[in-house]
């Protein structure tokens, strides 16, 4: 019976044969290591979020008056509200986990080298358009923190000369943040998740046109390198989402507030503004890049916007900067300390873009100002450095194997 | 597992090198308190939170509003409908009806120059949660204190010692004696100081003193003791599916430990014929 | 596929597995089904308290409960008896609560849902139909004095909701307290 439909059904429309080329035979390399779940982790964390965002949207009200109590609605009195809120919140949070970890494993492996400039590019735009996602969404519960990360970060786009000012005005619906931005905000943030299923669907497009890269970032030869994706990586990745779930919703139902700032507990008051004012952890790094740049005089506002941009749009350069003939990291043991500084970079401006602007260090002996913008230069060295061991050939790549 | 390795390196360094992530508020460190309702297996007391809700109705409610919790809500903790009613009817409202403060906001503005704020979520919004909630209220000078800090400055000077003095009870740092004066100047003036408020002064004069509330339970109501009690009915009003929520994960982990270990037996053995 | 089937029935283990997980599934759809029942704040809403000391013999008024109308009529000893008289007809909806003993539970009170058994319209005030009851304006039903339809379209009688009184009789609660 199931035979003979999708007979029929294959025969009009070829579900069986993409099934089967795409995910249950689809060839991927059998020395995938743990670091390659995060990619189908995050595709179920934007799957969480979808399901439990459109749930809230049934319950909230994106209107300046009612937001903040609608929230408080949905916590006290709608059955599992207070369930779907927090997996949607903290979702937020280990989504950007899931993403940071598969860009750094990219990274790490050459994932993003030839031929496969393509695949890299739309997962920076999908980084990009969660970005954005993220920022509308934090605006959302319109407490203290909603509203003041929403005015400071829109007037970033003040920076912008000439039309700065009147875009910043455009982009509100109004003089300052308010109902109109509020409403629009909603809108996107309902809206761009489904734009990012797309980009993920283009995305993984492209990967399947080129095939997965293995930590030794050779190419493999499809049959003796390789498993059927089913039920290899199947499992393997199942079992990943067990033990996602675990960290998960350990934070949903025993800290869901770990990674909320308590102002964000008081509704928004356009008239006075908390004493410190933070972004969400994971635009920490660049927002601490973003106030690194002070130095310029009247300039500084423009190029700090402009170096914030920048640290995330050299991602797109990233595979023409590489000009070692080896992928993967673990047989280029210079790039790899150099990676290694990066990252252990990118917590330091975490840590600096936590704490206030002014704060110091050993009583006042040195300004975190000082770390932020060593760690700025640090953080754009590591992308120049990497270019400049690999064209200048200073980096002896250990010898490949012959196959994985 | 070259990842790996550096990963752990990394974390480990971390761990190290960054100190307690900066803390920004010109209070002292507060009294870290011990909360029974805190915890993955932590419960309210219920007897705490009928006299925490005492305290709230009778001291905090002439002022301040707990705009998302109606009487009627206090059954879940066993309060007695009889007991909810005359509660409500004694701040002029009924069972059914939000727990607004008696005071409106326009004559609390004009009074005390702020909007008294909603106590609804007051330990979820604070930094330091209920610790802050409880330094707040217990952090208000003794009269001991009032006239130690008086008689230190009674020739109008600071020696060495009775600065050191004064800067231990009033939780300020010895350091900055302008910064000390400047306090004590104010809090002659009859500001309301306070050890744990970031600034030190607030618009809230001190709300109680022991005895402010006649528990019928014969507990002895010191400002210790209230504070306590209204704390944790606070932090049971900012929350009421707290329990619920965590009562939930328990099953949860335990279903998702039972799960993910199944998964990975399945895993060992489909990759069995690989290795 | 049919082999790959075969042999995963045979393994217990992936069985076992694909029962608990699929049960997980079904466990975590349950908050999302549940977060569209009716919220603790729409609950609080179920019941409805009026105060009926100041109604006047042969007044009605109209009162919302749970976003519906309801008629409360307080009914002279005219309009009792004349339901009383529609006790002895044959009802085109003999279904109980039929015999206005069974629909009111004090004579002089009348309390009815004011939706029309045909197609949901609210019938009008009394002494409006035939019968000396309510007309329903929308297609012509007529409703007696408790309430029963004697006339037109409409298949069954006005429904009587859960109704008590309180305070001796003073404050008359409509429906039955949920959760």
């Amino acid at each position: 019976m199931f035979k003979s439909i999708m007979e029929w059904v294959d025969a009009r429309l070829p579900v069986s044969d993409l099934i089967k080329s795409q995910a249950t035979e689809y060839p991927t390399p059998k020395n995938l290591n743990y670091w390659w779940n995060f990619g189908s982790l995050a595709l179920f964390v934007l799957i969480v979020m979808l399901a439990t965002g459109l749930f809230l949207a049934m319950h909230y009200k994106p209107d300046a008056n009612l937001a903040f109590d609608s929230v408080e609605h949905i916590m006290r009195d709608v059955n599992f509200g207070w369930l779907l809120r927090y997996l949607h919140a903290n979702g937020a949070t280990f989504f950007f986990v899931c993403v940071y970890i598969h860009i750094l494993r990219g990274m790490y492996y050459g994932s993003h080298r030839s031929p496969r400039e393509i695949l890299w590019w739309f997962g920076v735009i999908i980084f990009f358009a969660l970005m954005g996602t993220a920022f509308m969404g934090y605006v959302l519960p319109w407490g203290q923190m909603s509203y003041w990360g929403a005015a400071v970060i829109t007037n970033l786009v003040s920076a912008i000369p000439v039309v700065g000012e009147e875009l910043v005005v455009w982009i509100l619906g109004g003089f300052s943040v308010g109902d109109p931005t509020l409403n629009r905000f909603f809108v996107l943030h309902f809206l761009f998740p489904f734009v990012v299923f797309g980009l993920v669907i283009l995305h993984m497009w492209a990967l399947h046109a080129v095939h997965s890269n293995n930590p030794d970032g050779i190419d493999v030869h499809e049959g003796k390198d390789t498993l059927p994706f089913h039920p290899y990586y199947t499992i393997k990745d199942l079992y990943g989402v067990g033990v996602f779930l675990m960290v998960y919703l350990a934070f949903v139902f025993f800290a869901p507030n770990f990674f909320l700032e308590p102002d964000n507990y008081i509704p928004a008051d356009p008239m006075k503004t908390p004493a410190h004012i933070v972004p969400e952890w994971y635009f920490l790094p660049f927002y601490a890049i973003l106030r690194s740049i002070d130095f310029l005089g009247s300039f500084s506002k423009l190029a700090g916007v402009v170096a914030m941009g920048g640290a995330i749009a050299i991602l797109f350069i990233l595979p023409w900067l590489d000009r070692s003939p080896v992928r993967s990291f673990r047989y280029r043991p210079l790039s790899r300390q150099l990676f290694w500084v990066f990252v252990l970079d990118c917590f330091v401006l975490g840590w600096v873009g936590y704490n206030p602007a002014d704060a110091t260090l050993f009583d006042g002996a040195l300004p975190l100002i000082v770390i932020g913008r060593t760690a700025t230069a640090v953080y754009f060295s590591y992308f120049v450095g990497l270019w400049l061991v690999t064209v200048l050939k200073i980096e002896k790549p250990k010898p490949l194997p012959k196959s994985i | 597992m070259d990842l790996m390795k550096g990963t752990i390196k990394v974390a480990a360094l971390l761990v190290l090198l960054l100190p307690q992530w900066g803390q920004a508020s010109g209070g002292a460190a507060l009294p870290v308190q011990e909360w029974g309702f805190k915890g993955i297996f932590g419960k309210f007391d219920e007897a705490a939170l009928k006299r925490g809700a005492k305290v709230a109705v009778g001291v905090c409610m002439n002022c301040h509003s707990l705009k998302y919790i109606k009487f009627d809500q206090m059954r879940a903790f066993g309060l007695p409908e009889a007991e909810i009613e005359a509660m409500a009817k004694d701040s002029g409202r009924s069972r059914k009806d939000r727990m607004l403060s008696v005071m409106d906001a326009v004559s609390a503005k004009e009074t005390y120059g702020i909007e008294p704020p909603d106590l609804s979520l007051m330990t979820k919004a604070r930094k330091g949660y209920e610790d802050y909630a409880y330094g707040i209220l217990t952090g208000y000078l003794t009269d001991q204190e009032s006239a130690d800090i008086k008689k230190a400055m009674e020739d109008g000077k600071l020696s060495e010692t009775e600065r050191m003095e004064v800067a231990h009870v009033l939780h300020m740092d010895p350091r900055h004696e302008d910064k000390l004066k400047e306090a004590i100047t104010k809090l002659e003036g009859g500001g309301n100081f306070n050890k744990y408020f970031p600034g030190h002064f607030l618009a809230m004069p001190q709300p109680m003193q022991d005895g402010a509330v006649e528990y019928g339970d014969g507990t002895k109501a010191s400002l210790e003791q209230l504070s306590r009690d209204v704390v944790t009915f606070l932090a049971w009003a900012a929350e009421p599916t707290a329990e619920q929520r965590k009562g939930m994960g328990i099953g949860v982990m335990i279903y998702l430990l039972v799960f993910t270990a199944m998964l990975y037996a399945v895993k060992r053995r489909i990759w069995a014929k690989v290795h | 596929m049919a082999i790959e089937a075969e042999e995963n029935r045979r393994d217990f283990l992936i069985l076992a597995t694909s029962v608990v997980g699929l049960g997980g599934v079904a466990g975590a759809a349950w908050p999302f089904i549940r977060s569209w029942s009716p919220s603790a704040d729409v609950l609080a809403q179920a019941t409805t308290e009026v105060d009926i000391s100041a109604l006047q013999e042969g007044q009605m008024i109209t009162v919302p409960w749970q976003g519906k109308p309801v008629f409360v009529l307080k009914r002279t000893a005219e309009q009792i008896a004349s339901a009383r008289e529609g006790d002895k007809v044959k009802l085109p909806d003999p279904n109980p609560p039929s015999k206005d003993a069974e629909r009111v539970k004090r004579p002089e009170y009348l309390v009815v849902l004011a939706v029309c058994s045909h197609l949901g319209c609210v019938p009008q005030p009394i002494g409006t139909g035939d019968f000396g009851g309510f007309l329903c304006p929308c297609h012509g039903s007529h409703y007696d004095t408790s309430g029963r339809i004697r006339q037109g379209p409409a298949p069954a009688n006005l429904t009587v909701p859960d109704y008590d009184f309180k305070d001796d009789g003073n404050t008359l609660v409509i429906g039955k307290a949920v959760g």
